[in-house]
């Protein structure tokens, strides 16, 4: 299990943020994503590998005309 | 339409020249004895050779410009009416190749328009106007 | 969750210099014109972003003078929205009312307008009385006219009185010229009357884009919804476009005055017309930003391709798009109107900015379409947008997802002089109404105003513009709309007040805030009414969980309406701010905030004004013109915690379908927020337990972002804070929050 902004969300082996960002449906496209509060560059989404119990914060920017 | 290009091979990015083909731009075409000011700029790589910046004509300006001011002559060139640019300097932020310039005493940008001014003063003959064929505008 | 990617070869093959033709009676309409009054005068350029001299122009008395902008003016209000309330202020008195002779409309542009090499620069600010809500309303509008009538000599102008025949009020910026013309046979509509006035007063072909015309349509003399559209000369499609000052219903009272239009004939624009301190700093800013869109843009927001219109999608997948009058977040349908679609719709080989410089170039437009209904039946017209507000509001807040029905809507709205986000939430709750039986086909003198049914919501609109049957009574808007309703005994008031989507008598603009606290305070607890222009929170606030004691929410709405009303003060659109930002934002402390822009806007204004100030003093400055607006609305009659009051609609499921659809959510929030178990409660009790819960937790909100503003309890700027910014050396002032001080 790990935390997704302050919320549960089921951990599997080998998840990486790619994997987050499709569960919770996080299709904006203005992200800050730390992991265990390392920044995570968009570039490394689909290689970076969530660890169990990890405490993920996926910051949307302000958008909204 | 007519680009300037140039040939490695021959030049030596400035190390056996007193970049000639920069002075000669500025002082003939842009009227200062300052060879920063000139339309092409020759860069040296620290572990030899180099690059030039310069313009190619390739038309992503004349896309972005709000006035119309940046158009093709009969020569494909892309040139630059003063008298209708707003100093927007979208055309330089929009430059993939850095090749738009700015002087800070003038309000309107500047660039390379193929005149072929340099060819004739490089030392090694390594500048050459030559024709290519026009891209079409890109959606930018 | 992919994110879209632009493919050239979609684009659909549109001639985008193709349309209906409307000049043939240009001449035989510019001999009617007859001129009531000219006076000279000598045109000025700015000096550091000020020429320091505003025009009056009372359109009854044809009084014209000039007046000067003082130091102190500069001081305490900047220019643009703060000059707007000070004339404003000056110019009426507590029983003013919208279409009362003293009341003004006035124009801003604010010192950095008109600068042309940054993005959004080229913004000015209109300021009335607004027929909707009795109190200023303050609207951002791009358009050349802002930064013509600056560079033409003039900081502001004051139009007041009223007219007893259609006037054009024509400035030459050029010969220094002022006229009052009398204009008995001009056409109504913006997009014939623009395109032939922008040709009327232009001298030649070069001369176009000097020219920006202020103007209305039809329903502006038939509601009180009206809007006024600023025009711009768009050199590659070779046709007048526009830009809207939408909200609140000036243009209803620009009708009210009787005035046609509004002309400016400025100088030929240069990059240095501001004659900033520091024209430097102001290139390279410029330039580093443009360089940024090039860069970021295509793989960020994509503003250059869809406009604001990206966010469609995003906002569905958030459960965050308004679906019929705010009741669901979502809707099947929505890829047909999402950006997928309008970046092949759009025309996409031309420049889209609203002034020069604008790399953001949002301001996407529509060619090709031809009219199906109205009085301009068969015409091939362009249209502006659709952005993401008439996407959503127009769209599916109305059930409406045929995209060329919605262009319809848009181009319809825009020359007729009708605010797109108000028509498009008063019409949804009308949509409601009649889904709830509360109108019928007989109440509605026979319009079938169901979910999706585009061809009556078109005909509604035509008849707003004729003055007649039940569009007149739906140009009233929402919050008289609901009064009548409640008279005529046609539905429950309670169900009424609470899906009608109005705080203050303005329609709430297109986003979903039932799940964000925050969001709630940022529409109702603003000054004009809810409009996102002062805080959009909701992902801060419901996705990022960023904010979540009352505190850290009222400290946001604090911090964001005070800087985003700066925009307004100077001239800037917010877009730029934060629909790009630098690549490596992310790693920056307050990524949110944008910070490496907010010194951008703090280098752009010390370089144009020569003024040092920090990202600190921005807020400041802000501060000093909210309070007063604040204090403003107090002095009408408003502006107290009563007048804050929201919608249930914005703060929860007000129906059992809404309560069901999402009853999950709503459940889980009866656990953990109530602490109580809603096994073997009925869907009503549900509904209560969460009505209790969402207004109570509204009310400690309001509590936190008064006090964090330094308000009392009631709304009211304590005298503390006046004097601490400044506002106490305006004796009016501080007697209004006296009165209403314990």
């Amino acid at each position: 299990m790990i935390l997704v902004n302050e919320e549960p969300l089921d951990w599997h082996g080998g998840m990486t943020v790619r994997d987050i960002l499709r569960a919770r449906n996080y299709r904006f496209p203005m992200l800050v994503i730390h992991v265990n509060d390392a920044l995570i560059q968009k570039k490394d989404y689909d290689s970076t590998t969530i660890p169990d119990d990890a405490v993920v914060k996926v910051i949307h920017l302000i958008s909204g005309g | 339409m007519k680009q300037l290009v140039i040939d490695f091979q021959k030049c030596d990015a400035g190390r056996n020249c007193e970049h000639e083909c920069e002075l000669e731009c500025a002082i003939k075409v842009f009227k200062v004895d300052d060879p920063a000011q000139a339309a092409l700029q020759i860069k040296a790589y620290e572990e030899g050779g180099g690059h030039a910046i310069l313009c190619d004509q390739c038309g992503d300006c004349v896309v972005v410009c709000p006035t119309e001011a940046l158009k093709r002559n009969k020569l494909g060139v892309v040139m630059i009416d003063k008298k209708i640019c707003v100093g927007c300097y979208m055309c330089i932020g929009f430059c993939e190749k850095d090749a738009f310039m700015r002087n800070s005493d003038w309000i309107t940008p500047h660039k390379c328009t193929s005149c072929g001014i340099c060819v004739k003063v490089c030392p090694h003959g390594a500048l050459s106007i030559v024709e290519v064929p026009e891209p079409a505008p890109r959606i930018i | 969750m992919s994110q879209l990617v632009f493919d050239p070869s979609k684009v659909m093959d549109i001639d985008h210099t193709l349309r209906t033709e409307y000049l043939d009676g240009l001449e035989a309409i510019k001999a009617a014109h007859k001129v009531l009054k000219e006076i000279t005068y000598t045109p000025s350029l700015p000096d550091k972003g000020y020429t320091n001299r505003s025009l009056y122009v009372n359109v009854g008395s044809l009084e014209i003078k000039e007046k000067p902008v003082t130091q102190a003016m500069k001081d305490v209000f900047i220019g643009g929205r703060g000059f707007g309330l000070y004339h404003l202020w000056n110019a009426v008195k507590p029983t003013t009312r919208w279409n009362d002779p003293e009341n003004e409309i006035i124009i801003s542009p604010g010192p950095v307008s008109g600068m042309t090499q940054y993005a959004g620069t080229g913004k000015s600010l209109v300021v009335s009385l607004s027929p909707q809500t009795d109190i200023p309303i303050d609207s951002n509008v791009g358009g050349f006219y802002g930064p013509l009538l600056k560079f033409s000599g003039f900081d502001a102008l004051e139009l007041q009185g009223k007219s007893d025949r259609d006037i054009i009020l024509f400035i030459d910026g050029q010969k220094g010229i002022i006229r009052v013309e009398e204009a008995p046979t001009d056409p109504v509509d913006s997009h014939v009357l623009a395109e032939i006035l922008t040709h009327m007063y232009a001298e030649n072909e070069a001369d176009l884009p000097n020219i920006s015309v202020v103007s209305t349509g039809a329903a502006a003399e038939h509601s009180l919804i009206g809007m006024l559209n600023f025009s711009f000369y768009d050199r590659r499609r070779k046709c007048v476009r526009f830009k809207q000052a939408g909200r609140g219903g000036i243009g209803t009272v620009f009708r009210n005055k009787r005035i046609r239009a509004l002309v400016i004939r400025g100088p030929k624009v240069a990059g240095d017309m501001n004659h900033p301190v520091d024209p430097e700093t102001i290139a390279k800013t410029g330039i580093k930003y443009h360089k940024e869109i090039r860069e970021n843009d295509p793989h960020q927001c994509m503003m250059r391709r869809n406009g604001t219109a990206h966010i469609v999608e995003i906002m569905d997948a958030y459960d965050l798009l308004p679906v019929h009058n705010f009741q669901y977040g979502s809707h099947p349908d929505v890829h047909k109107i999402d950006s997928s679609y309008w970046q092949q719709r759009c025309t996409q080989v031309t420049v889209d900015g609203c002034w020069y410089g604008c790399s953001m170039a949002c301001a996407k437009g529509v060619d090709g379409l031809t009219v199906q209904t109205g009085p301009y039946k068969g015409h091939l017209v362009s249209v502006d947008g659709p952005e993401y507000e008439n996407a959503a509001g127009l769209g599916s807040n109305c059930g409406v997802f045929d995209p060329e029905y919605l262009l319809e809507l848009n181009f319809y709205c825009d020359t007729y002089g009708i605010c797109t986000i108000t028509y498009g939430t008063l019409t949804a709750f009308v949509m409601e109404c009649y889904q709830r039986g509360i109108l019928n086909k007989e109440r509605t003198g026979g319009l079938e105003l169901t979910w999706g049914n585009a061809a009556a919501d078109l005909e509604m609109m035509h008849q707003m513009a004729r003055g007649e049957g039940f569009g007149k009574i739906a140009g009233l808007g929402t919050k008289k709309m609901k009064e009548h309703f409640i008279k005529q005994g046609w539905g429950d008031p309670q169900l009424i007040n609470d899906i009608g989507m109005e705080n203050k008598g303005l329609e709430y603009s297109q986003y979903m805030s039932k799940e964000s606290l925050a969001q709630q305070g940022g529409y109702a607890l603003t000054n004009k009414g809810p409009q996102h222009d002062e805080a959009w929170l909701i992902f801060m606030d419901m996705v990022n969980k960023q904010i979540p004691t009352f505190e850290d929410k009222a400290e946001a709405l604090y911090y964001f309406p005070l800087f985003r009303t700066w925009f307004g003060l100077n001239g800037f659109c917010k877009l730029p701010w934060n629909d790009v930002v630098p690549a490596n934002n992310s790693e920056q402390p307050e990524a949110h905030k944008v910070p490496e822009h907010v010194q951008n806007y703090v280098d752009l204004f010390t370089a144009t004004t020569g003024i040092k100030i920090t990202k600190e003093d921005l807020i400041t400055q802000s501060a000093k013109v909210y309070n007063f607006q604040r204090v403003f609305n107090i002095r009408m009659g408003k502006g107290l915690r009563l007048h804050d009051a929201a919608p249930y609609r914005s703060l929860g499921p007000v129906t059992k379908e809404e309560y069901e659809s999402r009853a999950e959510r709503y459940d889980q929030q009866i656990v953990t927020e109530m602490g109580l178990d809603p096994v073997g409660k009925t869907t009503e009790e549900k509904m209560a337990l969460h009505r209790e819960w969402r207004t109570g937790r509204f009310s400690q909100l309001m509590d936190a972002v008064y006090t964090r503003r330094g308000w009392t309890l009631d709304g009211v700027p304590t005298l503390e804070r006046l004097k601490e910014l400044g506002l106490d050396a305006f004796p009016e002032v501080v007697e209004v929050v006296k009165q209403h001080l314990p």
